[in-house]
């Protein structure tokens, strides 16, 4: 007996030291993650940090965003359109007027002389993702379902990877930023404690372009379109600016501007805020090889010519070129210090495939997170006090061996949890006040078992035995009822209520192991060694 | 020591004064609900926004909802919060017919403009850490302009946060004074803070705001997830012990989670994703509790089977007795502690659990085993020959057969 009971005792101690280690260990790679910490982290900083804490107890922002996917049809069908109108300058097809309908559906006039044939030819091979049917003269474009599906997920994930690639900037440690469903984004964000700039951040679509202005600024339209017969060009469009580019509350004024852009946000390379030569915020860019050479070849034919500089469809300011540029350039018009830095930040990380809406948004403060783990802390080692203290009483010597096992009980759970990196919330806790207490309760079974054995007059050995073999299948079942929930509410439940699953889960495998074979290693090392053990501290 | 040392009491003996508090207490809660005009869903399950404000001073809820009534958001009203000396107040709003306006913000600029904050200077009370951080630094108090690199935004960065972090501790900075004592910041940031920054008469504590779809969402995956998990463990019961005792318990949680939530409606508490985790939990520990019983009664109808089953019921929860009492008295103690320190976040769902776990044991012994002895009288009663009938359960308990051999029944 003695001898399986070491190899017991090794086990356990393994299982001891991996999962302190495993504790260690995350909170060691966490803390050299926080780029904030500037002094070097000890064993107390792991020790802190072992378990990733859930936004609820930390304080930070969790988001849920919508990727209006109807944004990419858009996109998708003016580039349909503006294809098949060219494919009819080209092979003179001779249809009508192309008018946008919905999102992913437009629609073209077809007269007598169209070339029926020649356009259904076009269609199949300049725009294979579109079908149409005809309703007497027009012909209703509408994008495949097939095509609609790819577009969406595309979005999706280009939005997932553009707000990565802004969050990651911000200096946050352990963001999660993840798809959920078909057309939703979860961010959460640890520690980040501006909620307005942050929302702002991440919604911006951040779509430049810069274009050859044609005519304005003005304030009036009408006088804007004198130079070219009052209609807007087919090449070009009317953008809205302000007619003081430093002064953001001064009038609207309209420019007419090209409507293909000479570069766009896609082609920056790099864009930091700096200033201007009046030493006011702004931002500076610079441009990949290939839009460097268009922008130098565009700059060094168009000298005194003004360019528009425009930002989500706005002008932000219009330039006069007075040389050849070719790789950089600088934005400015009235920014604050922050806004000039936020847009460097945008424009590096890229445009976003399609708008953005906000579906929901917490804010925990940094206060108030701290104020729910300190209390959570102090309530959860009072009441585990009271537990031990209690168990001692009760059961005496076999009482201190339950507090033995609830603690290493504890230990793994907080040791796999933090290998796993899971995520530690309020409904956590809950899942842990659970899982001690039916730690407690499996405890508490064996020992009321041994104590009816005692009073039908066994021997302390055979009582010990009895009472751990009785209460197995009762503990087995009580923990299996409850992981078989568990795992239901883990694979349907959403956050909070899978943070409760994870903990309980973990909590009652580590509860079964600590119960029924650390629990009875003890008894065996008190009660084994002496071969006629004459009454059990119970 | 021992308290319950081979008791005997016959539980079926108070079996309809039991009966009569739990249908009191279920129809209590069903017309405190009705009376609610419904349970009262948090932002979680209802939508809408809600923001938890931490002032300087005293805040009067009713001149902040005098602030905020113009702004026509659909303002459900303005309450104070946790005690009343930690001058905190929770702005509650009505969900939104359309997602898309930033309620937080309006409420927030609505109010330190009605309030006295000074538009355009920084606000060491509202802001956060990285903002803080990028006004200081153009000033740059600490000259670290000469330093290489990226060194004077990661220093200005750990200044942020050290400003931040004191402001947490203290809640808020209350006059120009308490810049004086934040930890590991120079003098010349001090200073700087005391000319340029002004102090909000608030700081934010929690903004939460859930849109219509998502507040669907949320409630049909709750909803779903407890549907799904009950009859997860009903199917396992039924296969480890008998349908009966499978549905034994299902009634059992069922009766746990209806006085649990009619309690919270009669408390007046809301029902949020946390009080959600609340009711799982219990329903976990009613039927760890719930499963406990079953055992030994499946132990003892296997070395008594002569014996009636409603005595075998009675007996094994006797014999369970002293567990019942030391377990949920233990777990009992660790929720009390955290009903009274766990502040106010934890406390509806400290109260869940403190309600769940007295009635979560109690319904092991009064519903979960009487509804196997009703199911099995009924069974009796339908089969003519009861003689041989009467000594054990028509379908022996599945389940693997066992080597305990004798009990510890007297």
């Amino acid at each position: 007996m003695a001898q399986k009971a070491t190899g017991r005792v090794l086990l356990i101690l393994a299982v001891l030291l991996a999962s302190i280690a495993a504790y260690v260990w995350s909170g060691h790679e966490r803390v050299k993650m926080d780029v904030s910490g500037a002094t070097t982290p000890g064993l107390k900083d792991d020790l802190k940090n072992g378990i990733k804490l859930g936004l609820d107890l930390k304080g930070g922002i969790h988001l849920v965003l919508q990727v209006q996917t109807a944004d990419a049809f858009k996109i998708e069908s003016d580039e349909a359109a503006s294809r098949l109108a060219e494919q009819n300058k080209i092979q003179e097809l001779k249809i009508g007027a192309i008018t946008p309908g919905t999102p992913g559906e437009f629609r073209i006039a077809v007269g007598p002389t169209t070339d029926l044939d020649k356009l259904q030819e076009t269609v199949k091979k300049q725009i294979p993702d579109w079908e149409y049917r005809r309703e007497g003269a027009t012909w209703v474009f509408q994008l495949t379902s097939g095509a609609r599906k790819a577009l969406a997920e595309e979005a999706v994930k280009q939005a997932v990877e553009t707000i990565r690639n802004r969050v990651d900037q911000f200096g946050v440690s352990e963001p999660v930023i993840a798809q959920e469903g078909a057309d939703r984004i979860i961010v959460q964000l640890p520690g980040v404690d501006d909620p307005k700039r942050v929302k702002d951040i991440i919604k911006s679509t951040a779509f430049l372009e810069l274009k050859l202005v044609e005519a304005g600024p003005s304030t009036d339209k009408t006088a804007l379109l004198a130079a070219t017969a009052g209609a807007v060009p087919p090449d070009a469009e009317v953008v809205e600016g302000r007619s003081n580019e430093d002064d953001p509350s001064s009038p609207k004024a309209y420019y007419l501007v090209s409507k293909a852009a000479v570069v766009t946000g896609r082609d920056i390379k790099n864009a930091r805020p700096s200033q201007d030569q009046m030493n006011r915020p702004a931002v500076s860019f610079s441009l990949k090889a290939v839009g460097a050479e268009k922008f130098g070849n565009f700059t060094g034919t168009s000298i005194g010519k003004r360019l528009a500089i425009v930002l989500d469809g706005k002008v932000q300011s219009a330039p006069e070129i007075k040389d050849r540029i070719s790789d950089s350039g600088i934005i400015n018009g009235s920014f604050t210090p922050e806004r000039a830095n936020d847009l460097a930040l945008t424009l590096r990380s890229g445009a976003l495939p399609a708008g953005l809406v906000y579906l929901e948004e917490r804010t925990v403060g940094p206060s108030l997170g701290l104020d729910s783990i300190k209390k959570g802390i102090t309530a959860a080692l009072f009441g585990a006090l009271l537990v031990f203290v209690t168990m001692v009483v009760y059961y005496k010597r076999s009482g201190f061996n339950a507090v033995l096992a609830l603690l290493l009980n504890a230990v793994i759970l907080l040791g796999v949890l933090a290998q796993f990196g899971a995520t530690l919330t309020l409904p956590g806790i809950a899942g842990f006040i659970l899982t001690i207490g039916m730690a407690v309760d499996s405890n508490v079974l064996i020992f009321e078992r041994i104590r009816e054995e005692l009073r039908e007059g066994k021997s302390a050995k055979t009582a010990i035995e009895n009472g751990f073999s009785k209460a197995f299948l009762t503990i087995v079942d009580t923990h299996v009822t409850t992981v078989v929930s568990a795992l239901f509410l883990f694979q349907f439940g959403t956050g909070p209520v899978k943070g409760f699953a994870v903990t309980l889960i973990v909590g009652l495998c580590a509860s079964m192991f600590t119960a029924v074979y650390v629990s009875k290693t003890i008894f065996m090392l008190e009660y084994g060694r002496r071969e006629r053990a004459e009454s059990v501290s119970i | 020591m021992e308290l319950f040392r081979n008791t005997h009491i016959d539980f079926r003996r108070y079996k309809w004064i039991c009966i009569g508090i739990s249908w009191a207490l279920i129809v209590a809660g069903f017309i405190s609900i009705a009376a609610h005009h419904g349970l009262r869903l948090g932002i979680d399950f209802s939508g809408g926004t809600q923001i938890v404000l931490k002032f300087a001073q005293r805040p009067d809820p009713g001149k902040i909802e005098g602030i905020l009534k113009p702004l026509g958001l659909g303002l459900e009203g303005v309450q104070r919060y946790d005690l009343p000396e930690k001058n905190e107040v929770l702005i509650k709003v009505k969900q939104q017919a359309h997602e898309g306006r930033d309620i937080t913000q309006e409420i927030l600029a609505a109010l330190s403009q009605a309030l006295g904050g000074t538009v355009g200077k920084l606000d060491a009370n509202q802001k956060g850490h990285d903002s803080i951080a990028m006004a200081i630094a153009p000033a740059d108090p600490d000259n670290m302009a000469g330093k290489p690199g990226d060194e004077a935004k990661q220093h200005y960065a750990v200044v942020g946060d050290a400003i931040v972090a004191y402001r947490s501790q203290i809640g808020l900075f209350r006059s120009p004074a308490d810049f004086d004592a934040i930890p590991d910041v120079s003098p010349a940031v001090k200073a700087w803070l005391k000319q340029n920054a002004t102090l909000g008469p608030f700081t934010m504590l929690s903004a939460d705001n859930v849109g219509p779809q998502v507040g669907k969402d949320l409630r049909s995956k709750a909803m779903w997830a407890i549907i799904l998990s009950t009859l997860a463990m009903l199917a396992y019961i039924a296969i480890r012990f008998d349908i009966k005792f499978g549905v034994g318990a299902i009634v059992a949680i069922i009766h746990d989670t209806l006085i649990t939530i009619g309690l919270l409606s009669i408390f007046d508490r809301e029902i949020t994703l946390v009080v959600v985790a609340a009711v799982l939990t219990l329903v976990g520990y009613s039927m760890n509790d719930t499963v406990v019983v079953y055992d030994r009664i499946r132990e003892n109808m296997r070395s008594n089977r002569r014996d009636p089953l409603a005595r075998i019921i009675n007996d094994s929860i006797n014999q369970t007795l002293s567990r019942t009492v030391m377990s949920s008295g233990l777990t009992f103690l660790v929720v009390v502690a955290l009903f009274f320190l766990g502040g106010e976040v934890l406390n509806t769902f400290a109260l869940t659990l403190l309600i769940g776990i007295i009635v979560g044991t109690y319904s092991s012994i009064y519903v979960a085993a009487p509804i196997v002895v009703i199911w099995n009288e009924w069974q009796e009663k339908r089969r003519p020959a009861s003689v041989a009938v009467k000594a054990a359960p028509a379908k022996g308990p599945a389940g693997k057969p066992r080597s305990a051999g004798k009990t510890g029944r007297r």
